[in-house]
């Protein structure tokens, strides 16, 4: 295609693109979401405003406790940062003073800690070592004397020259951690440090995919299953209670469409009883059920189950009905031979709509009773603010609706081939499902054919 | 009554005569007696059909044509046993019948195949419902096929077929059945105007290898006298047997005949009994009132 055909006909009135342009923008329409979110993820200017902490600082200036990892406004970390100065600058008067100080050991060696992060961070400590004193020593030990360089955090002049100032004190005790050898005089703070970031409910696509490696590749710890075991117990749940609501339903449902009599004894309760929201039951079920899996797929079954009893049969063109009864059609036959096959097509299309609405349902019906499956998760990592573990978890049901929708929509075209709607990939699947059948079937009457007939 | 008198429409030919006269000696295979309709509507009782008798022949082709509103469609409906007449009986080969029975064949206008089945199983799925083993339906339903001229479509579905082949289609699967009487409500009324003729000449070709009492409902002057053996003119409001006009056209009937003089006496004579023609009617039209073309360009 040359520049110009690249670059027009993309705005027609009322007429579909080419194939080539339709792909491009099927593309662009999941590519867009996922740039903006990481633009306004990665680039700093747009957005960012927070404060993560590498370093945090404790200070009975502030009315709050801090750790590495937590975040701050823009607004607020100037003061957090000036409140520790201002903590440091009476650290120095107690120095210069020389009189030891109440409990100094003790706030000291908590004052050591505070490089931790530091530590972690360039892998000079593992997760877990957080109050390992005598490897946080060393890191105070090696910057000071500048055999180690902080990279990622990197320390600020200011710390580094804290750090140094500290060591000095420190160097004066041991060159090793000693409770005992501690100075009996206050050490300096370091400075908070951070990052401009996003706020917690917005974590970065990196975050993002590395809680979800970790998550989905946790092994099982006690009492706590895995994700996949999450995943497998929600599918059960969804599909038990869609099953239920099948059975139940869509007989209904074609009875309803066939004999008024049906019709006029079930459907107006079941309309009355749509606008009853499924969730209403929840408790009324757990009572009922008691909590375990029963309420909550009995949640799902209430929540599909009247939108089953629709009117799909009633779409039949009556036409068929009357042509069927001219063709010799008894009663009795009506049902098999016309109404069912007839539906089969809208009826297969009402299902897969109704099981994306399961999804709505499911989510409801997990948090009820015992929380259990995706959404349990769910609701405990939102609870503790871990929104990167949260995000694998919606991303999965929806991937999951989506990929199941999109499937189920294809195989629309090979179970009702005669419906019209079939696109090349699904009848190439037709057809390769078909071949063995058809070739069996052919196989069998060429054998039991009589000879006299072509 | 001299030559002269007798309105053209009427002036028989030997041949033609003596096969109407053939034709009346045939045992009577659909037979309606007093057949009277009446809806109930909001404005009251409405009497669509009002004591409707006439016989079909054996192997006849009959049409029954009349304005719109006539009560042709409810009519033929009646017949089929889609709905019950209010008063009056329907005799097939001389035995009441009431409901739908294979035994009376139906080809709707719209296009009523089954859009799940196959050509050659819509075909057998009257053989079918009525407990034929499979493999004689479909043995017989290649044959009816083969009649109507699909063969290679067999294993086609509907919607990959066009409004004449569906409807060629939805005679061998009424055929299938063996019916003694097949109904055509206006089954050719979707068809563009091409189809349509040809369409025409297949029924007849069909009609003349199958022994089949064919009753076709049509709006179609044309089509009426092009097809039947007698005409069944009805009037509306209520629907009544007005006229059954023998159709004098010579069979084998050929499109050239559409220009016979014979062919259109009749034409004219069905239509004038379907539209009256008044006189006062003709000097009422509106007049153009537009500055009109020079003549010397006329």
């Amino acid at each position: 295609m040359s520049l110009r055909g690249c670059l027009t006909g993309w705005l027609a009135v009322r007429r579909d693109l080419p194939r080539g342009k339709r792909t491009v923008l099927t593309i662009l329409s999941f590519l867009l979401p996922l740039l903006l979110w990481c633009v306004v993820s990665y680039v700093p200017f747009i957005w960012h405003p927070d404060v993560k902490l590498t370093l945090a600082a404790n200070t009975e200036r502030m009315t709050a406790v801090f750790t590495a990892g937590n975040r701050v406004s823009k607004d607020y970390f100037p003061k957090y940062e000036e409140a520790i100065r201002l903590d440091n600058a009476e650290i120095l008067n107690a120095q210069a003073s020389k009189e030891p100080v109440a409990g100094a050991k003790r706030a000291n060696r908590v004052l050591l800690r505070q490089i931790a992060p530091v530590g972690i961070g360039n892998g000079w400590l593992k997760p877990g070592q957080e109050q390992d004193d005598s490897a946080i020593y060393r890191i105070w030990k090696e910057l000071a004397t500048e055999t180690k360089t902080a990279g990622s955090p990197a320390l600020t002049a200011e710390n580094l020259a804290i750090v140094k100032s500290n060591w000095a004190l420190l160097s004066e005790g041991s060159a090793e951690f000693d409770f005992a050898k501690l100075p009996e005089s206050p050490l300096l703070k370091l400075i908070p440090q951070g990052v401009p970031s996003n706020p917690v409910y917005l974590p970065a696509p990196d975050e993002v995919i590395r809680a979800a490696m970790a998550d989905f590749t946790a092994p099982r710890i006690g009492e706590n299953p895995t994700m996949l075991e999450r995943y497998g117990y929600s599918l059960r749940i969804i599909l038990l209670g869609f099953l239920w609501s099948c059975v139940i339903g869509v007989p209904l449902g074609i009875l309803c469409g066939v004999y008024d009599f049906f019709a006029r004894l079930v459907e107006p309760f079941v309309d009355f009883f749509r606008y009853m929201p499924a969730p209403t039951f929840s408790t009324l079920l757990v009572a009922v059920l008691s909590a375990h899996d029963a309420p909550k797929v009995a949640l799902v079954f209430l929540g599909t189950v009247f939108q089953m009893i629709s009117k799909t049969t009633r779409l039949l063109d009556p036409a068929l009905l009357e042509a069927a009864q001219t063709l010799g059609t008894k009663p009795r036959q009506m049902i098999t031979k016309v109404v069912l096959p007839g539906i089969m097509p809208n009826l297969y299309n009402d299902l897969r709509i109704l099981l994306g609405w399961a999804w709505t349902w499911l989510v409801i019906a997990e948090l009820i009773g015992v929380k259990s499956g995706l959404t349990g998760f769910l609701d405990t990592q939102g609870t503790f603010r871990n929104f990167d573990r949260v995000f694998p978890i919606i991303i999965l049901i929806g991937v999951t609706g989506f990929v199941t929708d999109q499937l189920l929509a294809l195989l629309h075209g090979v179970f009702f081939p005669w419906a019209g709607k079939t696109g090349p990939v699904s009848r190439a699947v037709a057809s390769a499902v078909a071949w063995p059948v058809r070739s069996f079937i052919t196989l069998t009457r060429r054998i039991n054919a009589p000879s006299d007939l072509p | 009554m001299t030559t002269a008198d007798t309105p053209e429409y009427l002036r028989q030919d030997a041949a033609v005569a003596a096969r109407f006269e053939r034709l009346k000696q045939r045992p009577v295979a659909l037979s309606v007696r007093g057949l009277t309709k009446r809806f109930e509507s909001n404005k009251g009782i409405v009497t669509a059909l009002e004591n409707v008798n006439f016989d079909v022949h054996n192997r006849e082709f009959m049409c029954v044509i009349g304005p719109s509103g006539c009560g042709k469609s409810t009519l033929v409906r009646i017949l089929a046993g889609l709905e019950t007449a209010s008063e009056g009986e329907l005799l097939v080969n001389g035995t009441p019948v009431t409901g739908p029975c294979p035994d009376r064949g139906m080809v709707f206008q719209g296009y009523t195949l089954f859009p799940w089945l196959t050509v050659k199983e819509n075909v057998m799925f009257g053989p079918r419902v009525a407990g034929r083993s499979r493999f004689s339906a479909e043995s017989e339903a290649r044959e009816w096929i083969e009649l109507v001229g699909l063969s290679k479509f067999e294993n086609s579905y509907p919607h990959q077929l066009s409004g004449g082949m569906k409807q060629r289609v939805a005679i061998a699967r009424a055929l299938a059945n063996q019916p003694k009487v097949l109904f055509m409500d206006e089954p050719f009324g979707a068809l563009d105007a091409q189809t349509r003729a040809n369409m025409q000449a297949y029924l007849l070709e069909i009609w003349k290898k199958v022994d089949i009492t064919i009753v076709f409902i049509t709006h179609d002057l044309d089509e009426a006298v092009f097809l039947s053996d007698r005409i069944l003119v009805l009037d509306a409001n209520p629907g009544r047997v007005r006229e059954a006009v023998e159709v004098a056209v010579p069979r084998p009937r050929s499109f050239d005949q559409l220009a016979d003089p014979m062919f259109m006496a009749t034409r004219r004579h069905i239509e004038h009994l379907i539209h009256p023609p008044r006189a006062a009617e003709t000097e009422s039209f509106p007049v153009l009132r537009m500055a009109v073309a020079d003549p010397d360009v006329l």
